[in-house]
């Protein structure tokens, strides 16, 4: 909200701080200074001047006119381009030498078409007064001919605050004096105080229907006679100017005023376009259109709540309740009475039209955030005043009105609860300054027992502590002391973040990556990855339509950025979305494991990313066994299943050819594993002393045959006195039966009370070779 | 033994032995071979070799003169020993010396290794910020990131029409859940489950569902603080943004709070805190994030009656972009090696 300086300084008799003491204050109070921007002043050696003449410039084809103007004293010829200056409009004439900073234009005098041209009428963009660019600016009667326009049009500091969603009661000047006026002790002067309100029993001719209080808590309307459409005067135009709005004529500027000055959205009517003088309130009908200001047609629902007139049976829609007025029944320059709106609407009503049509508005915003249920019989006196003060007429004593005023419950309020809450002390008396201020009605029934009202205006003090925020927002956070909290609080220990596993994986030389949860469909599936379970139902984004199965595609995805990388180890923790939310990591490797570019390195394979899983699970004593599994996204033949201290939790694999080729990732190795990945306590035993003996004995099986198989088998057959069985070679080759290959074990036996003689050795070794060729396999000699 | 070699004796035999002798000596120092050395070494000193036969030719000799003599050869047996051994060392030190020449290696080429691993940027901050939470004795929880609107908005007392809960903010699902827009969920699942006092703190991915730019992400990370106890101040509050201030950037900082508001705390404010800005010099405040005391109705729906407490919360990536000057948050989360190798070393 947009805050000019000499606006606010309105409502005050006294001095208000200077600027850079007011931000301080305003930000203070809660309402955040975004910003503060100096609105220009009117260039110099540009005069207020009335139209004289307009005429074609002979044998020129295009929309130029010489036109002849007159600062009072002097008249001067110049072109313009405008095709609808006319006779009587009063503008301004930058002279020759004005500079225009605006569009950084130098004004000189110069033959145009053939005519000297001794200046240039300006528009109000031209001049960087507001955003209009088309036609000459209209000044308004009040403006005297041959006066510089910078003296009636000076700079001046524009403070824009950003409010926050509780504060609509500040969505105003008005609103802002109330809080700056209560910090600093000032009172302010409200601009509808002392106005003459409509009588609401005198008949006005008009009648109103209002089909919904709920949806429509309060309308009014208000008649006046006679009015005269024009250019609004220079000072109305500055301050809408200001606000970053465009001047339009007297009557619209009036109620765009009335609705930055007091926070109430008001609207004019033709008087013309309600006939018989009935004004109804309804919901619209489905598929109702209506033309709105800005030209588009919308197509109205059920929802949608409607002001329209009925007029000899015909119901004509005028407006979009709370959001925009429509094309028909708007003032134009033919107007010559009005029907002056003010009404409070049900704020969720408003959003949702305001969200249905995607229209933003003025209105809108401050309906949304919701409007003084009680503010308008003030804002209507104050609307009319301004009226007629900008474009004459006569008002009519009634007022036709529905709806009542609100009442607002009592807070039950201890002022004690300053200090427990904030632990610093306002006293009682100071408090109650600052709650009247606030235009709080404050009931003292005991020391520390009080009743206070909030004024109809703040929606957002509620409960006790509503009010004890005011009381500590006024009196300053800046009295907020530095303590401890006063506890016994052991928290237990945890890592939810995973934080050794992560920083071992990075010692394991891994990079962390983090990528988006939202991805496609179509990326899900170009990855192998389950189809997605979770949707999102309005993504802004196109590819962000689902929530990620799997953490390994985001990493895919990394990792084809980064191709070029002779080595990539990656790795991700993070959520995945399938029935259930699970917390997992995610490894990935490709190209060299071992970096040193000056000799052949090791280039990575399933048994580097198997063996960066062993030290994750040696480092905690856990127990990884990987058994062969498939997964739609593995190598058929490199796919694992990983179990870690007797629990699946993932797979492991190499990429499956056909996805390495979509993502160009050949010779890709990922893992996936859920969280969290246990350790176990550890247990210590004494070292066994004897020696052992080793024997080596080479197995031909069928490839199918795992290590893991023949160790089961192994185990079983050698006994306890077995203590490690390895693997120390693998032979595929011609000298073997297709299908098969040889392992070459190495056991070692020990028995922890004595030493094992090579005949007991022996006798274990033959059990094992027994087992070996019962279970169909050879011996390797 | 200079002797052998020194001034003549009036003996002949003895003259004969000395220059006899010195040929010897002279030989083995002229060996450059093990093999030839050892060859040597048998002709001279072998069960055939020269002084064997002279000592078994000594026995021809009367016994006094032959024990004169045979002294002598034993001498120069000894002698002979030694020079061989003295020239097997020497022969030894040149073999050592060419067998080191040879396996000298180029210290300077790089060393062999995994690729480098490393922690993302954010990982970093947020440890950081761990650490200064665990030291003030404070909980980590974590929790879901798809959250239902009890959690995310109703039992933190949004209003059912509150803005927030448009879908221009927030990524709601086709089956009515959203991903969660704040870390706040973890305040009320935390309340369900333990009972007061405490002190918690949450790190975690937050969503809003907005265009993203060089300054908004779609995904990005929190952390929140949740202290609730018997009777727990606002200025609790300060003075636990403060330490935190004070860990992060060093003792004496200040910090501001100013009212705002944020439906789940009452009074509610958001908080800044005064420090150099690394990238331009300039002192200036920091607006890190929101605060305030936990609102009645937050506690009303655990359940609590009879405490107070205090929340805060701040975004994370603000922390990790502004001191290093990272000009786009989209940034963190592309992956790019490029970007995610700079972040070594200590932040």
């Amino acid at each position: 909200m947009k805050v000019p300086y000499s606006w606010l300084q309105s409502f005050f008799d006294r001095q208000l701080p200077d600027v850079e003491r007011l931000v301080e204050l305003l930000d203070g109070l809660g309402l955040a200074v975004e910003d503060v921007a100096e609105a220009p002043a009117a260039p110099r050696d540009v005069v207020v001047v009335d139209v004289i003449k307009v005429e074609p410039v002979p044998g020129a084809t295009s929309v130029l006119s010489q036109t002849i103007v007159s600062d009072g004293t002097r008249e001067h010829l110049v072109v313009c381009g405008d095709p609808n200056i006319r006779p009587g409009m009063r503008t301004a004439l930058a002279l020759p030498g004005a500079y225009l900073p605006a569009v950084d234009l130098q004004v000189k005098a110069r033959e145009l078409v053939g005519v000297q041209s001794n200046g240039m009428l300006a528009s109000a963009k031209e001049l960087g007064l507001y955003e209009h660019g088309a036609g000459v600016i209209a000044l308004g009667r009040d403006a005297a001919l041959g006066a510089e326009l910078a003296s009636l049009w000076p700079s001046e500091s524009v403070i824009e605050v950003e409010l926050t969603p509780n504060r609509a009661d500040a969505f105003s000047i008005l609103g802002v004096a109330r809080d700056v006026g209560a910090k600093l002790g000032y009172s302010y002067r409200h601009p509808a105080s002392g106005l003459p309100a409509g009588d609401p029993d005198l008949d006005d001719g008009l009648t109103l229907d209002v089909q919904d209080l709920g949806a429509a808590p309060r309308f009014t309307l208000r008649r006046v006679d006679g009015v005269a459409v024009a250019p609004s005067p220079v000072w109305l135009q500055r301050r809408l100017g200001q606000l970053g709005l465009r001047p339009r004529n007297n009557i619209v500027d009036a109620t765009n005023y009335v609705t930055f000055e007091l926070g109430q959205p008001t609207h004019a009517y033709d008087f013309g376009a309600i006939p018989q003088g009935h004004v109804i309130v309804r919901w619209a009908h489905a598929g109702e259109r209506l033309k709105v200001l800005n030209d588009e047609t919308i197509e109205m629902t059920t929802s949608d709540l409607v002001i329209a007139t009925k007029a000899n049976g015909v119901d004509v829609p005028l407006g979009l309740a709370g959001v925009m007025g429509g094309a028909n029944g708007g003032v134009t320059s033919a107007t010559t009475a009005v029907a002056l709106e003010t009404a409070c609407f049900e704020h969720v009503t408003v959003r949702r039209s305001g969200q249905r049509h995607k229209l933003v508005t003025d209105a809108r915003t401050r309906f949304e955030r919701g409007v003084d249920p009680n503010l308008q019989e003030l804002a209507s006196a104050r609307l009319t005043a301004l009226v007629v003060e900008v474009a004459g007429g006569s008002p009519h004593a009634g007022l036709t009105a529905v709806g009542k005023s609100s009442v607002r419950q009592p807070v039950d309020y201890r002022p004690t609860r300053v200090h427990y809450l904030m632990d610093f002390d306002v006293p009682r008396s100071v408090q109650r300054g600052y709650l009247g201020a606030l235009g709080c009605k404050v009931v003292e029934r005991e020391l520390d027992d009080w009743r206070v009202t909030p004024p109809s205006w703040r929606y957002d003090i509620n409960i006790e502590e509503d009010v004890i925020e005011e009381v500590a927002r006024l009196h300053g956070y800046e009295h907020i002391g530095l303590t401890d909290p006063d506890m016994r609080f052991v928290p237990p220990e945890s890592d939810p973040t995973h934080r050794k596993l992560r920083e071992r994986l990075a010692a394991l030389g891994l990079q962390e990556a983090m990528t988006y949860v939202f991805t496609g469909a179509t990326e899900l599936a170009r990855a192998g990855a389950p189809a997605p379970v979770v949707e999102l139902s309005a993504p802004q984004g196109v590819e962000k339509g689902v929530l990620r199965t799997a953490i390994y595609p985001g990493l895919l995805a990394a990792a084809a950025a980064n191709r070029q990388a002779e080595a990539l180890a990656f790795f991700e923790i993070g959520h995945v979305f399938g029935q259930e939310e699970e917390e997992r990591v995610a490894l990935l490797l490709r190209g060299q494991r071992e970096l040193g570019k000056w000799r052949p390195g090791l280039m990575g394979d399933f048994f580097t990313l198997k063996g960066i899983l062993e030290s994750l699970a040696g480092l905690e004593g856990a127990k990884l066994e990987t058994l062969p599994a498939r997964q739609p996204y593995l190598h058929p033949g490199v796919s694992a299943k990983v179990v870690w201290n007797g629990e699946d939790v993932g797979f492991a694999g190499q990429l499956h050819p056909e996805v390495a080729a979509a993502f160009g990732l050949p010779d890709t190795f990922v893992a996936e594993l859920n969280l969290p990945l246990g350790g176990t306590r550890i247990a210590f035993k004494d070292i066994v002393r004897q020696p052992y003996a080793e024997r080596d004995l080479a197995i031909v099986a069928p490839i199918a045959v795992t290590f893991a198989d023949l160790a089961g088998l192994l185990s079983a057959a050698a006994g306890e006195k077995l203590f490690t069985l390895s693997p120390f070679d693998e032979y595929r080759g011609d000298k073997l039966p297709a299908g098969t290959r040889s392992l070459a074990l190495r056991f070692r036996f020990r028995d922890a009370n004595r030493a094992l003689t090579d005949e007991a050795v022996d006798e274990l070794m033959e059990n094992v070779i027994r087992a070996v060729r019962g279970a169909g396999y050879d011996i390797r000699t | 033994m200079t002797e052998l070699g020194g001034e003549r004796s009036s003996d002949p035999r003895v003259d004969e032995i000395t220059t006899e002798v010195e040929a010897w000596l002279e030989s083995i120092t002229g060996v450059g071979s093990f093999t030839s050395l050892q060859d040597l070494r048998v002709r001279l000193l072998g069960k055939k070799g020269e002084i064997t036969q002279r000592l078994k030719a000594l026995a021809s000799l009367e016994p006094e003169e032959r024990r004169a003599v045979g002294g002598r050869w034993n001498e120069v047996k000894a002698r002979l020993t030694e020079a061989i051994d003295a020239r097997k060392a020497a022969l030894e030190q040149q073999a050592l010396a060419a067998q080191l020449a040879v396996e000298q290696v180029d210290v300077t080429l790089p060393g062999t290794r995994p690729p480098q691993g490393g922690l993302h940027i954010l990982t970093l901050v947020t440890n950081r910020l761990l650490d200064v939470f665990k030291g003030l004795g404070y909980e980590v929880v974590t929790g879901p990131e798809l959250e239902t609107d009890h959690y995310n908005f109703a039992a933190l007392n949004f209003p059912p029409d509150h803005p927030a809960r448009d879908t221009q903010d927030t990524f709601w699902t086709t089956d009515g859940r959203l991903l969660r827009t704040h870390t706040s969920p973890m305040q009320v699942r935390y309340m369900e489950t333990h009972k007061p006092p405490f002190k918690v703190v949450v790190p975690g991915k937050v969503f809003r569902n907005e265009a993203q730019d060089v300054t908004h992400e779609a995904q990005f990370h929190q952390l929140e603080a949740l202290v609730v106890g018997e009777r727990v101040t606002m200025a609790d509050l300060r003075g636990a943004i403060n330490e935190m201030a004070e860990a992060l950037i060093g003792p004496g900082t200040r910090t501001r709070l100013q009212p705002s508001y944020f439906p789940f705390v009452e009074p509610g404010a958001e908080f800044a805190i005064w420090w150099t800005n690394p990238r331009s010099g300039r002192e200036e405040w920091l607006e890190l994030g929101g605060c305030g005391m936990v609102h009645p109705k937050v506690f009303e729906a655990a359940g609590y009656s009879g405490v107070t407490g205090f929340a805060f919360g701040f975004g994370i990536e603000r922390l990790a972009l502004v001191p290093y000057a990272i000009p786009d948050i989209r940034y963190m989360y592309q992956g790019d090696l490029r970007i995610l190798e700079q972040f070594r070393g200590t932040l």
